[in-house]
């Protein structure tokens, strides 16, 4: 075993870290909330001049093929500045069903890799928690030549700013399918609404859309196979995200507990305070530890896999909620305004939870397997 | 011991039932429902505290020779109770709880004259000026100099965290008028008009999409004085009184008990698998869990309306109800968007209004993380939790 990270790991955590912490600065991303769809075109470019975007591709189709560990580290890098950016979507669950696919798509792989396409997936639906492999209400029928999807889906995150959807349906005789449609195709109806954290989902109902036959990445068992793949993966990234916040966090309430004064000294003397930092440092070198049994266990079985990221997910998502929660109390009233990282991080962590699945949702996934 | 009610309590909670249902007005209680704050729109809390003053109800708690109603302690706690519950705004509190209670104790016959009937009447909103930037739990060593210069007192400096200051038209300020004493001793009361010249106010964009909370900025606000309450220098005992005064009210029990039935009624209404969430033992744990602690902390409240004799120091007895209730206030809330799951991220307008209209999202989705999130300020003003227990370990234990 080495935790250290690499070399090619220490050269991408440093660009990373470098280019986030200069961009996205506190005024940069609130004003990033008034884009249309939260996009942040400059930054998105030089995602890919960075070669992020390309990091999750395998080498055969013309990306980088990094390993989970590899995206973990950056993720966690954006973490620390609750980049909401829609690289996940695209990056980790779009390129890997892409690659994936019965015919891999490397044309749109491509314009991934160059900044020009963005994927949404739209799976859930209304009236379900979390979807998972549950099947869904949204049908893909056959239709001249070609199929079509109608129904509706519920809050498919960074759908607003994507080229490109992911959808899910079930399609008579096979099960799953996944269909790629164009974002601006007609016949559909489309609610855009922005999250906590900043970033953009949407609501969208399909009358009838008309696709080829061509535009189905995958059906049956494959397409379920690789829908919950690329879910795990995606809900590793966050996970990974969710740890480079919460030791940004650490960072944030240690220089606050000393500069801030209160009855004549830093309030960090308070051994009150000095506890409730610790308490925050456990929970978060655990989380980091999760994170790395989920990693360790990224590519074997479905069965193991998935067990092993709920398990992280738990240790996760709980030590997120402490410590942001905590990371306010102990600023006090500016913990509270929009005008200190805290709340940001509070509101990152808290929406990074509860899109991964929350606990009961992983907590169930555990007991079950 | 007798653990009943007195038998007359139902009774009066039915005609306080009845008479909320017949004055308040489904638009003002559906603001209520649907608002994002933790407290009320502060422009319903002036309307429903006109409609309360009709009956004479707007400050029951006053003695009734300044307007209140004579009820028993447990009469004022059915009454708060039922109006909670039924989505009643608040009044403006530091008008009818904080600087109302002030002014007919150390207040002049002219100030009692001036303001009270217009707290009563809810004419205008009042903003609480004591924390300051550098003095939040340290409020003693405030730094807002007020200095005599003939018939004004010349006040600078700066307060923050002033809710509502933007609207308020009056404001009560915890001000330095000598330097040269005791902290504590140097601090007076005095009445602000907010449009005075050199008071200028920003409003702070807060966490929950609201911008309730202010910054006050005092360069050179001349103020009569006769505007100081009681005696120079008696300020902090006034504010100590004030803060003492409402024992039972940081238990934010009345709230507690609303956001509980919130929860059932969200528990009730998600499905998973099929089945509600209320069925699923999970979630029954939790909310059976988070009942245990409001009825405990309802019965915590109603020791102190009986007025027990305490074993311990009363000031620490006000600072359990606190602690106990501001974090019932964050677990409750953080049900609510547990129970809601993926459907709790999604961001709405703050104001009612500007919310589209998304039928798919159930109405609970609109507010409840703007409260969840606010809530998060239930443990820091007041007195923060670890000011809480310090005093718990001091005046109780005498740590
Ligand atoms: C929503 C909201 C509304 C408010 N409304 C008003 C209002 O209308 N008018 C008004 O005047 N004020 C108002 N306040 C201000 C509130 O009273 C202060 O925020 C509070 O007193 C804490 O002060 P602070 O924010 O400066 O935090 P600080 O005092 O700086 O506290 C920072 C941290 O240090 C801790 N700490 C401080 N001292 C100690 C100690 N001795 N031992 C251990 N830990 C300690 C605190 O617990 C906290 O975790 C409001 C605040 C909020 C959040």
């Amino acid at each position: 075993m080495d935790f250290n990270y690499s070399d090619l790991q220490r050269m991408l955590l440093d660009s990373a870290e470098r280019f986030i912490t200069e961009h996205f600065t506190l005024e940069h991303r609130r004003s990033l909330r008034d884009s249309a769809n939260g996009l942040d075109e400059v930054a998105w470019a030089t995602f890919a001049e960075l070669g992020w975007l390309a990091l999750a591709i395998p080498e055969d189709l013309g990306g980088l093929g990094g390993t989970q560990a590899d995206i973990a580290v950056l993720a966690a890098a954006t973490g620390g500045k609750c980049v909401s950016q829609p690289v996940i979507s695209t990056a980790v669950l779009g390129t890997h069903i892409l690659s994936g696919a019965t015919a891999p798509r490397t044309e749109l792989l491509e314009q991934i890799v160059g900044g020009a396409a963005r994927i949404a997936l739209v799976h859930g639906e209304p009236g379900e928690r979390y979807a998972g492999a549950a099947p869904r209400a949204v049908t893909l029928t056959a239709d001249g030549d070609g199929f079509a999807i109608s129904g509706q889906k519920l809050l498919a995150l960074d759908a607003p700013s994507a080229t490109h959807l992911i959808v899910s349906a079930m399609l008579e005789g096979e099960g799953f399918a996944l269909v790629l449609v164009e974002a601006d195709s007609a016949g559909m109806s489309v609610e855009n609404y922005p999250l906590l954290d900043g970033s953009r989902a949407a609501d969208i109902r399909f009358e009838t859309l008309r696709v080829h036959g061509d535009a189905v990445l995958a059906t049956g068992k494959k397409a379920e196979a690789l829908l919950m793949e690329a879910l795990d993966r995606a809900t590793l990234a966050r996970l990974a995200q969710s740890v480079g916040s919460m030791e940004e966090i650490l960072r944030i309430c240690s220089a606050y507990l000393k500069e801030r004064q209160q009855f004549g000294q830093p309030i960090g003397k308070f051994q009150a305070l000095q506890h409730i930092m610790a308490d925050m440092f456990v929970v978060t070198h655990q989380a980091r530890s999760a994170l790395y049994q989920a990693l360790a266990h990224a590519e074997l079985s479905a069965a193991e896999r998935s067990r092993a990221l709920s398990l992280a997910a738990i240790t996760i998502g709980e030590a997120g909620q402490l410590v942001s929660r905590q990371g306010i109390q102990l600023h006090g009233g500016y913990g509270v305004t929009d005008e200190y990282e805290i709340s940001h991080h509070y509101r990152y962590l808290l929406t990074l939870e509860k899109i991964s699945g929350d606990l009961d949702y992983h907590m169930s996934r555990v007991g079950q397997a | 011991m007798d653990f009943q009610f007195d038998d007359n309590l139902v009774e009066f909670r039915q005609m306080v039932r009845e008479a909320v249902k017949q004055d308040l007005p489904a638009d003002i209680r559906e603001g209520q429902r649907r608002f994002g704050g933790n407290q009320s729109d502060p422009h319903d809390s002036l309307t429903w505290t006109k409609i309360l003053a009709k009956r004479g109800w707007s400050v029951p708690h006053w003695p009734v020779e300044y307007g209140g109603q004579n009820w028993s302690p447990m009469q004022l706690f059915v009454f708060q109770d039922e109006l909670t519950r039924a989505f009643a705004p608040d009044t403006c509190w530091g008008g009818t709880h904080m600087c109302g209670p002030v002014i007919y104790t150390f207040g002049s016959e002219a100030q009692k004259e001036r303001f009270l009937p217009a707290i009563i009447n809810g004419d205008f909103y009042w903003a609480q000026g004591f924390s300051e930037p550098g003095n939040g739990s340290d409020l003693a060593n405030l730094r807002t100099s007020a200095t005599r210069k003939g018939d004004v007192y010349v006040v600078n400096g700066q307060k923050i965290w002033t809710s509502c200051a933007w609207m308020a038209e009056w404001g009560f300020f915890l001000v330095r008028t000598d330097p040269t004493v005791k902290p504590q001793r140097g601090i007076s009361f005095l009445l602000i008009n907010m449009k005075s010249p050199g008071i200028t106010v920003r409003r702070i964009p807060q966490i929950n999409g609201e911008a309730e909370l202010c910054e006050v900025f005092l360069d050179n606000v001349e103020v009569p004085v006769e505007n100081m309450v009681g005696e120079e220098g008696a300020g902090w005992t006034y504010a100590k009184f004030l803060l003492d005064h409402e024992r039972t009210t940081s238990s934010f029990i009345y709230f507690n008990k609303r956001d509980l039935r919130i929860a059932q009624d969200i528990a009730a209404n998600q499905m998973l698998d099929g089945v509600p969430l209320s069925k699923h033992p999970r979630f029954q744990g939790r909310l059976a869990q988070l009942e245990a602690e409001v009825t405990a902390l309802e019965w915590s409240v109603l020791r102190v309306l009986a007025n027990e004799q305490f074993q311990y120091n009363e000031t620490a007895a006000a600072s359990v109800l606190k602690v106990a209730g501001s974090r019932l206030q964050q677990t409750i809330s953080e049900l609510h968007l547990d129970l809601l799951g993926a459907q709790s991220i999604r961001q709405f307008p703050f104001e009612v209004h500007d919310r589209p209209n998304s039928p798919l999202w159930p109405d609970v989705t609109e507010n409840a993380n703007q409260r969840a999130l606010i809530q998060r300020a239930s443990t820091i003003y007041g007195g923060t939790m670890q000011v809480q227990k310090n005093i718990i370990a001091k005046l109780a234990f005498d740590l």
